[in-house]
């Protein structure tokens, strides 16, 4: 597999080639706008394994550990790099960081938060498409920039293509000789490459396909973010690999790509219109019937629910999702993580016997 | 409407359950007992309302066990637009008041556990594992809650609310209709405001082709009218609490805050709190305060502990301390000079989009500041409730802000508004008694 730059080099050099960073919240916001603007957007998803009293002496024991090691990164100073933070409204949780962050905390940085809707009506495109209006504003006045109505489209339709080529890597994931964690790896560099090179990386990896499946026990993973990733290891070692993704971080954010050809509608209705994801209010039964299909697609024997510790969007949908899977024949099994946390063995053991089971 | 169902209902509710609860209360309000275990010597004697209070509440379960198929039946988030689906007829039930019931009557254990033995997590909020619960089990001590024709689930008070009402949508198979107000981090932006109003727009068409009868519009203005009136009326109760001593503590007005959640827009609610309110003035021009001997206030912030609403009320009376006011409370009534009945739509925009729940964190702080400034108070409690994230975050800043900066002494306490077992007797008790020695009672 070719080398994928690590996070750090790549701020450097988009920055050292007068370029901004921005500091990215979970889950969705629209990549093409901020590149449109000069800015990387460079994501974060906890990260895992910092130390979270900076995050307890603001936040309570009862708010999951992805939110208290981001406010944690910042608070140690893993935020400094970047020129601003962008906090997506995906929960009540992400919404209380983003205001704490505004009232209380100020970090050096501007924040800008962005609300997100939570259906795919005709006015919650409009609205999206507003609050993306209102992003620009800001943005402008950061960055002195008002880049024009071709330019975000350009960026967006870059973005689109760059989306079409991750979709592609799911697709053919089972014949690509790839590892679990060589994979996730690959797919997940989407959160802090700039789209033209993460399409390069992945068109080459992409060109290594064969007609030929990778083996293992396919499974479909869910859930919020695969951290700590030695989850990945830990299914490498136990002979599973991951044909289908429905993780927030991966497989819900293969957006389709825009119809109108106002950038801003455009954007908006790329997110409007993404995979269900229940932090975007979409149906359970939808989600199920998602679920199911891409499995029978891929090929899954059983689905592994990966979710964080105290994760409300993840957690109300769990029984019917299940019982829905089981009524299907698809067997499946939750773990409950926190990410700063090795996996406990228990744990380990857990998934051990949900694979032999569907083996 | 199903002719036998409606029979039903007119000999159930209308003539036999009326007559009997009214009869029940001339007899409460005739012969006014206090509760043997009462602490009479530090609290005053509970309100006469609560006779009519207890009334309202059981008419309004009553209504609930036989109106299926008599008029249709909608299920709301305690924040929702109630005021179209009202001036459509619809009973209106309220999941989140049921929980609060069953908190008081202590048996949210054994129906959340319904839920958590379907596979719900206990880190899910107490309210939806109760009502999730009851869904499951049919276990309630109302006796029956009526299945929904419609459920309508209004983000003002959290995202929780939604994942919760797609679980009921999915389990009762019916509409759900999405108010989606976005969070006001600092202040609502016109189309924020624009957003929602289509919304509510759109919902009127969901809503009747459900009810199978029209929007009158006269009849919309007319139930604003009336929710605007109850909770002013609701306010000025409230405020009535400025008073030295104060004549209602807030754990009197949990609990008869009931009808403002779940009766708005109806005219009963209207005349219940005219006459709770002339009760409090009573109240005080005999200067009896909800504490005997008061010599302390305090704010409550967050939702209640609904099971140790006695426990808080008399440690604290015991020790001349008496919680005058409450963020919580507040919220059924600071947003009633919003509420504007010939622009129906847009002023419902306004308002539904900036209860607490909605704002941001510091507007949170501010709420509390002048709270303390007008209601003369000597510190606060924040009930840090692990149940309802989105009135919690931000606590620990705001409770240290309020020391440092206002020199104000705030208690974090930690709890769950209905699910005891997070709750920690001896812990409470401890913190409790380190801050009421810092108050210097």
């Amino acid at each position: 597999m070719p080398r994928i730059p690590r996070r750090t080099e790549v701020i450097s050099e988009f920055k050292s080639g007068g370029g901004k960073v921005a500091a990215v919240l979970p889950i969705h916001y629209s990549r093409g706008l901020l590149r449109s603007f000069g800015i990387l957007p460079v994501e974060v998803w906890g990260p895992p394994r910092v130390d979270v009293s900076y995050g307890g002496a603001h936040l309570q024991p009862y708010v999951c550990s992805i939110v208290h090691n981001a406010l944690s990164f910042l608070k140690t100073g893993g935020l400094d790099i970047v020129d601003f933070i962008l906090v997506p409204h995906a929960c009540d949780s992400l919404q209380g960081l983003g205001s704490i962050l505004l009232d209380f905390v100020r970090p050096k940085q501007p924040v800008f938060p962005l609300y997100l809707p939570r259906g795919t009506r005709g006015e919650d495109v409009d609205f999206l498409a507003e609050e993306f209006r209102s992003l620009y504003d800001s943005l402008s006045e950061l960055t002195g920039k008002r880049p024009s109505e071709e330019e975000m489209l350009e960026c967006i339709r870059r973005e689109e293509k760059a989306d079409s080529v991750l979709a592609e890597l799911h697709e053919r994931r089972s014949n690509l000789d790839l590892d679990n964690m060589e994979f996730y790896r690959l797919i997940r560099s989407r959160e802090f490459l700039p789209a033209e090179v993460f399409m390069e990386i992945a068109s080459k990896v992409l060109e290594t396909a064969t007609d030929r499946e990778r083996g293992g026990i396919p499974i479909l993973l869910s859930g919020i973010v695969p951290e700590p990733m030695d989850v990945l290891n830990v299914l490498d070692g136990l002979g599973a690999i991951v044909v289908a993704d429905d993780m927030a971080c991966c497989g819900r954010r293969l957006y389709p790509a825009g119809l109108g050809e106002d950038p801003f509608v455009r954007a908006a209705e790329r997110i409007v219109h993404a995979p269900p994801d229940p932090t975007l209010g979409s149906p359970i039964g939808e989600r199920l019937e998602h679920i199911l299909s891409l499995a029978e697609k891929r090929g899954a024997r059983g689905v592994i629910f990966y979710d964080v510790k105290f994760c409300e969007p993840e957690l109300f949908d769990l029984p019917n999702l299940r019982k829905g899977l089981k009524d299907a024949g698809l067997p499946s099994v939750t773990v409950e993580v926190d990410i700063n946390d090795d996996l406990p063995h228990q744990t380990i053991t857990r998934i051990g016997a949900f694979l032999e089971v569907i083996e | 409407m199903n002719i036998s169902a409606s029979l039903r209902y007119y000999w159930n509710v209308e003539i036999v359950g009326k007559n009997f609860l009214r009869w029940q209360r001339w007899r409460a309000e005739r012969n006014p007992r206090v509760p043997s275990k009462w602490r009479t010597d530090i609290l005053a004697p509970p309100l006469r309302i609560g006779a009519r209070t207890k009334e309202l509440i059981a008419m309004h379960y009553l209504e609930g066990r036989y109106v299926s198929g008599h008029r249709p039946v909608a299920w709301v988030t305690s924040g929702g637009p109630v005021e179209i689906l009202q001036a459509l007829g619809y009973y209106v039930l309220y999941p989140e008041n049921h929980g609060a019931l069953c908190g008081t009557r202590r048996v949210v254990v054994d129906i959340a556990s319904e839920a958590e033995n379907s596979g719900y997590s206990r880190d899910i909020c107490s309210y939806a594992r109760t009502d999730i619960g009851a869904m499951l089990s049919g276990k309630t001590p109302v006796g029956k809650l009526p299945k929904p024709d419609l459920l309508l689930a209004c983000t003002n008070i959290c995202q929780t609310v939604l994942y919760w009402y797609r679980v009921l949508a999915h389990h009762f198979d019916v509409p759900l209709v999405l108010i989606d107000t976005p969070f006001v981090y600092t202040e609502a932006s016109e189309h924020d405001i624009e957003y929602v109003k289509r919304q509510l727009e759109d919902s009127v068409e969901v809503a009747e082709r459900v009810a199978r009868r029209k929007l009158q519009y006269r009849k919309l203005k007319e139930v604003l009218k009336l929710s605007k009136d109850a909770a002013e009326l609701w306010l000025e109760i409230m405020w009535r609490g400025k008073n030295r001593p104060a004549p209602i503590s807030v754990f009197d007005q949990f609990i008869h805050m009931a009808p403002i959640v779940e009766m708005r827009g109806e005219r009963v609610t209207v005349d219940f709190y005219a006459a709770m309110l002339k009760e409090v003035d009573e109240r005080i021009a005999r200067g009896i305060g909800a504490v005997r001997n008061e010599r302390k206030r305090l704010l409550w912030d967050n939702l209640p502990i609904w099971y140790r609403l006695r426990y808080l009320a008399e440690y604290l009376g015991e020790r001349g301390i008496s919680v005058v006011a409450s963020t919580y409370t507040n919220a059924w009534g600071e947003l009633a000079p919003m509420m504007d009945p010939d622009r129906p739509f847009e002023s419902m925009a306004r308002t539904y989009i900036y209860p607490i729940l909605n704002r941001g964190t510091g507007s949170k702080l501010e709420t509390m500041r002048r709270m303390i400034e007008e209601y003369h108070l000597d510190g606060a409690i924040l009930h840090s409730d692990r149940s309802c994230k989105p009135y919690s975050i931000g606590q620990v800043d705001q409770r240290n802000r309020l020391i440092r900066e206002y020199g104000v002494p705030a208690l974090l306490l930690e709890a769950d508004h209905d699910d005891p077992r997070a709750y920690a007797e001896e812990q409470v008790a401890s913190r409790l008694a380190a801050f009421v020695e810092m108050l210097e009672v």
